[in-house]
């Protein structure tokens, strides 16, 4: 049997031009549907004017981030019964710390623009074993071939709308940036290094964890930031009693 | 000469596809959409990068198209495929008594398959059920669909393309009765209209294309079938699973990032703006999946999706055939400035815009050459980067 | 990117009490602490200036200090250097590396040590 709840559903709305403003819709819910399920059907069924973004329906595309009664999370994989109780309310909100373009959606262009500067590759070679240990690894095909995986990241925005440090300063790289650097590898570029070492890279975190708290991906940008601190660290010992030639800095 | 303006309607696979195509020979575009990038059922397809092997016995003309595109595609996007292979596994003897025609099926349609022992078979995937009977290889692939899709949109932004998304198209301009002109849209980010014309108005609706024709009073035999998707919280594999048998519900399995998911059934549907998802398809699913990764049954559920397959003419449910077909509507209904062009799979996107380019192209006599299958796309990240 | 808003408002936006997990609200409380002490730490300066004024002055003051409102001053002050002194040593800890998939656990220890070390002070300081 399913279960059958009834939830009243608030909207953040807003239209280009227009003051925010909150709209309630009640609804008949199953619990066990996700939060996206909600969404697409008030669209559906009962306001068409909503506006929302949405793909894959399974976290695989980073679409559908939103604030969840505050909480950054990926409305596909967010059930209902994990935000709200029958008879309750739950609030639907746009990512923070980017620019809204209408009700849920916002414009995560900024985003999209580092990851390519830092060059984080979207499918990259299985280094970090997508097949956890309590499933055998695959054997490959060709004994020197590497499986190809689509990375963890998703930018889906999440960890860059939950850091404070971020909201007032749009000028840090961001923790999803930093993580993609870490997954780019600082060892093949200088000029990584440089852009990481700065006011505006690793050193502009101030340890909250909000992003790996909120990361729906198995990308832990708290961990990667502070990794890429050791590396920096470690280069700079290693620097300091060999410097490096001008010309290898130059490249 | 201005350049000829063509209208999009649709940013899913096909409508970016033909984005892409358009504008590389040369078209003014214009994309209009009414949600995001791959709003609809592009969004959330399997993302199974088909050989052809599930069409190879009963549907060659698609099992064709889709082992030529899988190729194309690993050159062109390689950016959004997990490029690892897939293998079509035999569990029961009626499986075995498939084998044969498959084989005969993949060799009629140049699909390059290997038999493979059980022992093999579980020496590169581990986790498959070690009852199987036999295994065969296949270049199957994974795709990302929004990354696919943007991809192209990428691309064909940067030669010129525009895109108006979150726009719906609520009617169809006319010059009388029988020419299209343009569309009027609703910019949903401000509850504004605009009238938008062009030289011809292509439908790329998917599952929804009948109710842009009836704009027109036009109609296309486009039967919207639904299936169900379900994913798992684990990877187990790190190739497509395929059942050795011929189409049935649940008979793929395949990895996506950390995880599996498997897929799909086919039935008929009422709404297709909002689909509800069915309870018993989703245990059927995980029942299915865990007949090939016995894992997978104590696996926890990460995602359950509907998606609307945009599936032509006659006959129901698997055994319409997956191609895809453009429409001329001047050919159908005497209508001009108008084309259809749906059906097909994810994995033929590319074939499918080249096809409604060279219609479109004939139509306004136009001479361009094809160029998509050479061309490699630019990264999908571009799509916002670019202005 | 959050460039709309002006510059006022992005520079309180770190203080976004909605949505917070636990290490969010550390990060809060280390700032906020951090604040208050540098506070503090211009109060005294400017405290001692004045005692450099005369020995009136100086037994003046000391009078001051006997009312509740100072000890509760005081006591923020304590406390405000136990929780930023324990939580600073997770986050050097972290910066270099070093357990950083514990750094939850970590900071409720450090903060249960706070609060029991301010609980202690508090009563010595009204009781004892
Ligand atoms: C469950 C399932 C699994 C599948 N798995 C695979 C697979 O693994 N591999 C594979 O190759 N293929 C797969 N397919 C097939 C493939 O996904 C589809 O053929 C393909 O996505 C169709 O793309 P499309 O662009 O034609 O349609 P759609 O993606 O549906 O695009 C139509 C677009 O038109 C828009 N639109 C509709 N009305 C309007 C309007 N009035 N104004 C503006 N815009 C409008 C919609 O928002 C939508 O974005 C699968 C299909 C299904 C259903
Ligand atoms: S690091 Fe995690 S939260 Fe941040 S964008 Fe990537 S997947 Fe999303
Ligand atoms: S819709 Fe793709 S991640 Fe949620």
């Amino acid at each position: 049997m399913v279960e059958k709840w009834n939830i009243t559903v608030k909207f953040y709305r807003q239209k280009q031009g227009e003051k925010p403003h909150d709209q309630e819709i009640k609804m008949d819910v199953n619990p066990d549907e996700n939060v996206i399920d909600l969404v697409e059907r008030a669209w559906a069924l009962h306001d068409r004017t909503l506006v929302f973004a949405h793909a894959c329906h399974h976290s695989t595309c980073g679409a559908c981030g939103m604030r969840v009664n505050e909480r950054e999370k990926l409305a596909c994989i967010t059930p209902v019964r994990s935000v709200v109780a029958n008879g309750g309310t739950l609030k639907v909100a746009p990512l923070r710390n980017f620019p809204v373009i209408s009700d849920l959606v916002v414009d995560m262009g900024e985003l999209y623009r580092r990851m390519d500067l830092v060059g984080h590759q979207p499918v990259d070679s299985d280094r970090e074993e997508a097949i956890q240990p309590e499933f055998r690894p695959a054997g490959p095909a060709e004994p020197n071939e590497d499986f190809m995986r689509l990375s963890d990241c998703i930018e889906c925005g999440l960890c860059m709308s939950a850091c404070p440090v971020f909201s007032s300063t749009p000028d840090y790289l961001g923790p999803a940036v930093l993580a993609g650097a870490h997954q780019a590898g600082l060892e093949k570029n200088p000029l990584l290094f440089k852009l990481i070492d700065s006011a505006t890279g690793v050193w502009r975190c101030h340890s909250a964890f909000e992003c790996t708290a909120v990361c729906p991906s198995n990308v832990d940008p708290g961990w990667r930031i502070m990794e890429l601190r050791r590396k920096v660290i470690g280069d700079r010992v290693k620097t300091l009693f060999n410097p490096r030639k001008p010309a290898e800095v130059g490249k | 000469m201005t350049k000829p303006h063509a209208i999009i309607i649709g940013a899913g696979f096909t409508g970016v596809a033909t984005a892409h195509d358009l504008a590389m020979r040369g078209f003014d575009v214009t994309v209009v959409e009414r949600g995001p990038i791959a709003n609809g059922t592009s969004g959330r397809t399997h993302g199974l990068l088909h050989s052809g092997g599930r069409y190879a016995v009963k549907d060659q003309e698609s099992a064709i198209e889709c082992i030529d595109e899988n190729l194309i595609l690993r050159k062109i996007v390689p950016s959004v495929i997990e490029p690892n292979g897939g293998l079509f596994v035999a569990l029961s003897e009626s499986d075995l008594d498939y084998a044969e025609e498959f084989i005969a099926g993949c060799e009629a349609c140049h699909i390059p398959i290997e038999q493979l022992t059980p022992q093999r078979a579980l020496k590169l995937e581990p986790n498959l059920n070690p009852k199987l009977l036999v295994a065969f290889t296949i270049p199957d692939g994974t795709f990302d669909p929004l990354r696919l899709a943007m991809s192209f949109a990428a691309t064909a932004k940067k030669n010129g393309a525009n895109f108006h998304l979150y726009h719906e198209v609520k009617s169809l301009l006319m010059d009388g009765k029988a020419t299209v002109t343009g569309a009027r849209l609703l910019d949903r980010t401000s509850n504004k209209e605009i009238d938008l014309h062009g030289d011809i108005v292509i439908n790329a609706t998917g599952a929804w294309a009948g109710e842009i024709t009836a704009m027109a009073g036009a109609d296309v035999p486009i039967k919207p079938t639904p299936g169900i998707m379900v994913a798992f919280e684990r990877r187990t594999a790190q190739r497509a699973i395929n059942r050795l048998c011929a189409p049935a519900d649940g008979d793929i399995v395949l990895p996506q990032r950390r995880m599996m998911v498997v897929g799909t059934t086919s039935f008929a549907a009422d709404n297709l703006d909002y689909i509800p998802i069915v309870e018993d398809q989703i245990k059927l699913m995980v029942e299915r999946a865990a007949d090939l990764l016995p894992g997978l049954r104590s696996v926890k559920l990460r995602g359950i999706y509907m998606a609307s397959r945009p599936l032509i003419g006659g006959g129901t449910g698997r055994s319409i055939a997956r191609t895809f077909k453009c429409f001329d509507h001047k050919e159908t209904h005497n209508l001009d400035g108008f084309v259809t062009i749906t059906g097909g799979k994810a994995t033929t996107l590319r074939a499918m815009a080249e096809k409604t380019a060279d219609t479109v192209c004939a139509k306004l006599g136009i001479n361009a050459a094809c160029q998509t299958k050479e061309t490699p796309l630019i990264s999908y990240r571009q799509f916002y980067s670019l202005n | 990117m959050n460039t709309q808003s002006n510059f006022v408002v992005r520079a309180f936006r770190w203080f976004d009490p909605r949505g917070r997990s636990l290490s969010g609200w550390g990060f809060m409380i280390h700032r906020l602490t951090a604040l208050g002490l540098t506070f503090y730490l211009f109060l005294h300066l400017i405290v001692l200036g004045q005692l450099a004024q005369g020995p009136d002055a100086y037994d003046n003051f000391l009078k001051s200090t006997e009312s509740p409102l100072y000890k509760i001053g005081e006591l923020s002050v304590v406390a405000a250097v136990f929780l930023h002194g324990l939580n600073g040593v997770r986050i050097v800890m972290t910066s270099f590396g070093i357990a950083v998939p514990r750094q939850r656990e970590i900071f409720i220890g450090a903060m249960v040590i706070g609060l029991v070390a301010i609980v202690i002070f508090g009563i010595r300081m009204f009781i004892g």
